[in-house]
């Protein structure tokens, strides 16, 4: 780093020393209508060119497969024959029409809302936190991303284990201190909360690796010069860190956003989506139509893969206007 | 099976416009995968068996029998269903599969699967009952490997210090009142498996059949009576709560812990039964209604012969086949797992002279019932999720269980036409 | 800095680690207990009696599942790297047509159900000869993690001064020689987060592993952990101890990446 501003230096100011630079800055300011890097487009598209054959390759066909289910009626017979007859909308109606339907996109959009919000407040305190350096700093910070290189498996069961209404460690704590029993993962007021708390506790990682790498990103001289200006904590935080962490903080939230909507193994094991749909969201709808039963109805589950990813695209426009927005102010 | 390949790849040259490139060469060399003359194919659901284990070496002896080094791959048992589905779409089906049996009719339906008949294989000395979880229309698409299935288990020193006598639980009425007696001295009555999954139904199933329902109305009066016995048991405390969220194996951990009572279990805890748990243990049948053994579902693998491209490869595996399915060979299977019931009278005597304390089990076996059975096939995995539904809302208080029964009868209908 | 202040923070922190890292606690408890006791009503905070069976079983069998999950996520982080670095500088700085369309893109990629991706890839992996195979692998798991890397590398690099860029524009320098020395050096928080999360990704991938990698003789220590879960039976202990082994070589290295991320100068402190 040092040597690349080493290496950056003398240049800069020998190009202003010649009086070049004068004739660079009339073309930054004009940026915006014309192209300043003269033949950068043939450039940008050797670059971006791994990245088109790349998704081509490895994308097209899942997604043009996944259409193709929900058209078509595949039973399993006619998933291993080749042979399902084309029903058109049908599978999307069945669903739309369902009874859990309803159920399932408000549970969708409770886990999904609830689940990032909380876990980008958190995370976003965290990385606060851990900004300034302190003893231990270091090493307490990679603590917290432990959850994450645990096996799904193994840290949704060790919830379940946790929350389990007879012999769970949390009801034990519960009831020392003279709560009562709450069935967790087997009541219809608890399940989306059990499932919603062990996806904050799985989410925090993510969004404090992000979001700290961000908050490096602001120069500590404006939090310096505020200082100096007498602004308390709490200023700083919302006149610096806020406004700065902006790109960064709409990335941590539709990135999170996309995930969590797709979230079905945490789900999956601690509760099943149950009980009584209780916990039910549209990804382990789709789960379950496609694996949970004896019997595999694909085109139901793509179907209901398909209304997600919808779901995906009208966020995805959300995305796509506010960054228009960003790079006009 | 070359026909698939084709279609698949017409399929993917229209999906995938980088693909093509990749694809085109690779269809047309197609065919061989990677199988050869001197290797066979062989799935199971047993990954808790690794390659050196028993197990393993009796398949690899089979084998070695007919000539062929075996590659053996486990799976967990839904994963096997997905991946059997899969591997059949891209025409490259193992030789031999070892199917969980309410699976069996699922993948006889999408005709990846060869029946027994055609085959050549005899299967008039396997048990009727047990048989009749892989056959369809009357074909019979695999043959049970070994078969286990359900009673309760009960923990001797709780039952002494409550006074209860295990051989006088012969009824719903006399086991309710076990329970009762059990819990006043401040012991856990009984635990079983209610989850939200294929387990739920299979644990729900004696005291459905044990109540003289049926499968095709589930929302009988027989039926009400099953499920408000086990509602009545988790509001008067005797069951726990956790039942609802209890898969077999987790109801097997809360019973070694030495709380409860009586714990319903299989066939495969028996050697658990006999070491891991420090208290003497004691097996009843699961009763009937009014007394007697009710219905239980029977549980098990079947062994499977995949379609195959190259019909050449089929001696090898008939010889595989019947290497597994020898009475003696039945004998070996129910030791090396030491859970499995042979599914021949033959094997049956022969195991109780080797263990004569497997009695009971082998006398549940033979009272025991297929799910797939009663010409339900396929209908039966959508029948038995409509089922559980019910269970889990009764349980966790969504709806009554009249309600509960009613919806998983509407649900039933629709799906199954 | 106030020495008590730090100390107070210290002491902040380690609260906030104990609370967070509870349910891994949990685990490693699970991971010494017998069967009889692991539903023991109350639950024993520590666990009595403890067993070593799991740790045992683990060290003689999942080492090698270990060494390949190693592989698998140093080859992910690479190929990510090499695809997504470009295409985010690309998009963020040279402007071009058609950006709008990748980002969108990118977006509808992630949502794509990886049980989705997993057949697909079934599918083109058949053909290729590629199911069983490492490379196979990393090739999958790099899909997890590639729309990711190229939306953070996007948003990161857009925020790089014009000021240094454009000085060595003028300067004569090339595209590639601006991206390959001023670009990458000053991106190597970023750079550090992909390969963190990439890493990470392919580490915990079941899906893919499960279905595409069923058969090989290397096989990540996801699936190892499945020799455990029978049809009946289910060792908890072997399930725990492997995930707390397993963790072990993770942590390290993210100790040490997190360490460079401090330690290195950050891409804001150039202006």
């Amino acid at each position: 780093m040092t040597s690349t501003l080493r290496r950056l230096g003398p240049s800069r100011t020998g190009v202003q020393d010649s009086g070049s630079g004068e004739a660079s800055r009339p073309r930054r300011s004009g940026h915006r209508s014309r192209n300043p890097l003269t033949g950068g487009r043939w450039a940008a598209l050797a670059f971006v060119a791994p990245l088109i054959v790349y998704l081509g390759a490895f994308y097209v066909f899942p997604l043009y497969r996944n259409l193709d289910l929900s058209l078509h009626d595949y039973t399993p017979r006619a998933f291993v024959q080749g042979d399902a007859d084309f029903v058109g909308a049908t599978n999307f109606v069945e669903v739309i029409t369902s009874t859990i339907f309803t159920s399932a996109v408000v549970n969708t959009l409770v886990f999904t809302l609830v689940s990032i919000s909380v876990q980008f407040a958190l995370g976003l305190a965290l990385a606060v936190f851990f900004r300034t350096n302190f003893p231990l700093s270091i090493g307490l910070r990679a603590a917290f991303l432990i959850p994450w290189l645990l096996p799904m498996i193994v840290s949704a069961s060790t919830w379940s284990w946790m929350l389990n209404s007879d012999n769970g460690i949390v009801n034990s704590v519960l009831t020392a201190f003279g709560g009562g029993q709450i069935n967790w993962l087997t009541s219809p007021e608890w399940a989306l909360v059990s499932v919603i708390i062990a996806n904050v506790w799985l989410g925090i990682p993510f969004n404090l690796v992000i979001l700290y790498a961000g908050l490096q990103n602001i120069p500590d001289d404006l939090y310096e010069a505020a200082h100096l200006d007498g602004a308390g904590a709490w200023r700083r935080f919302w006149h610096i860190t806020v406004p700065m962490l902006r790109p960064v903080s709409i990335i941590t939230l539709l990135l999170g956003l996309v995930y969590t909507l797709k979230v079905v193994d945490v789900i999956w094991i601690m509760t099943l989506g149950g009980p009584g749909n209780s916990s039910t969201t549209l990804a382990i709808w789709s789960y379950r139509r496609a694996f949970g039963t004896g019997r595999p109805d694909f085109s139901q589950a793509a179907a209901v893969g398909n209304l997600l990813i919808v779901m995906a695209l009208v966020f995805g426009f959300v995305y796509l206007y506010l960054q228009r927005r960003e790079a006009r102010s | 099976m070359q026909h698939q390949k084709t279609a698949g790849c017409s399929l993917l040259r229209v999906g995938a416009l980088a693909s093509v490139i990749l694809m085109s060469t690779a269809c047309s060399g197609g065919g061989d995968d990677g199988q050869s003359d001197t290797t066979h194919t062989w799935w199971d659901p047993y990954p808790q068996h690794e390659e050196n284990s028993d197990w393993a070496q009796r398949v690899q002896a089979c084998g070695e029998a007919a000539s062929v080094t075996i590659e053996r791959t486990a799976y967990d048992t839904t994963d096997l269903t997905n991946q059997a589905l899969l591997a059949a779409q891209e025409g490259t089906s193992p030789d031999v599969i070892l199917l969980d049996n309410p699976a069996v009719p699922t993948l006889a339906e999408t005709e990846m699967l060869t029946t027994m008949d055609e085959f050549g294989l005899d299967t008039s000395d396997i048990d009727k009952n047990l048989l009749a979880a892989g056959m369809v229309d009357g074909e019979a698409y695999g043959i049970p490997i070994g078969a286990n299935t359900l009673a309760i288990y009960y923990n001797e020193t709780i039952l002494e210090e409550a006074g209860v006598d295990p051989a006088q639980v012969t009824d719903w009425a006399s086991l309710t009142d076990a329970l009762e007696q059990i819990t006043d001295t401040d012991h856990r009555g009984i635990t079983f498996a209610a989850i939200g999954t294929e387990e739920g139904s299979f644990q729900f199933l004696p005291w459905f059949w044990g109540a003289g329902a049926d499968l095709r109305e589930l929302d009988s009066p027989e039926a009400l009576e099953a499920l408000e016995l086990l509602q009545g048991w988790m509001d008067e405390g005797y069951a726990p709560n956790s039942v609802l969220d209890n898969s077999q194996n987790t109801v097997w951990e809360e019973f070694l812990t030495g709380e409860f009572a009586f714990a319903v279990n299989g066939t495969w805890q028996v050697n658990s039964a006999a070491t891991e748990a420090d208290f003497p243990t004691g097996v009843i049948t699961l009763p009937g209604k009014d007394g007697g053994i009710a219905p239980t579902p029977t549980g098990g693998e079947f062994i499977t012969v995949p379609v195959q491209g190259d019909p050449e490869r089929y001696d090898v595996t008939t010889q595989i086949v019947e290497c597994m399915t020898t009475p003696e060979g039945m004998v070996e299977t129910a030791n090396t797992f030491a859970y499995y019931v042979p599914p021949t009278t033959e094997g049956q005597e022969a195991l109780l002279q080797e263990n004569a304390d497997l009695e009971p089990w082998v006398e549940a076996v033979r009272n025991a019932k297929g799910r797939t059975g009663d010409d339900l096939g396929t209908d039966y995995a959508t029948i038995s999720e409509s089922l559980w539904n019910a269970l889990q809302n009764t349980l966790s208080g969504v709806s009554t269980a009249q309600e509960a029964l009613e919806a998983a009868q509407a649900e039933a209908t629709e799906q199954s036409n | 800095m106030n020495v008590r202040r730090s100390w107070w923070r210290t002491a902040l922190g380690l609260f906030f680690t104990a609370l967070m890292l509870f349910p891994v606690y949990w685990m490693f408890n699970v991971s010494l207990t017998r069967t009889n006791n692991l539903r023991a009503d109350p639950p024993h905070w520590y666990p009595k009696d403890p067993t070593f069976d799991g740790y045992t079983i683990v060290f003689q069998q999942q080492l090698p599942n270990l060494a390949t999950s190693l592989i698998i996520g140093l080859g992910c982080v690479l190929l990510t790297l090499l695809i997504s670095a470009p295409a985010g500088y690309a998009l963020s700085r040279l402007s071009m047509r058609g950006s709008g369309t990748i980002g969108f893109l990118l977006i509808v990629a992630q949502m794509l159900p990886s049980v989705v991706m997993a057949m697909g890839f079934y599918a083109i992996f058949v053909r290729l000869g590629w199911l069983n195979t490492i490379w196979g692998l990393v090739v999958a798991d790099s899909t997890i993690a590639v729309p990711f890397a190229v939306m953070l590398f996007t948003a990161f690099m857009s925020g790089i001064p014009k000021d240094i860029i454009q000085a060595a524009k003028v300067d004569g320098a090339s595209t590639w020689r601006v991206f390959h020395s001023i670009v990458l050096p000053v991106s190597r928080n970023s750079i550090l987060t992909v390969s963190l999360f990439a890493f990470l990704w392919a580490w915990s991938d079941f899906i893919f592993a499960s279905t595409l990698n069923r058969n090989g003789d290397l096989i990540p220590i996801t699936l190892g952990i499945y020799n455990y879960i029978g049809n009946n039976t289910t060792q908890w202990n072997a399930i725990m101890a492997t995930a707390v082994v397993a963790s072990v070589p993770a942590t390290l290295l993210l100790v040490l990446a997190q360490r460079y991320v401090a330690g290195g100068v950050t891409a804001g402190a150039v202006k």
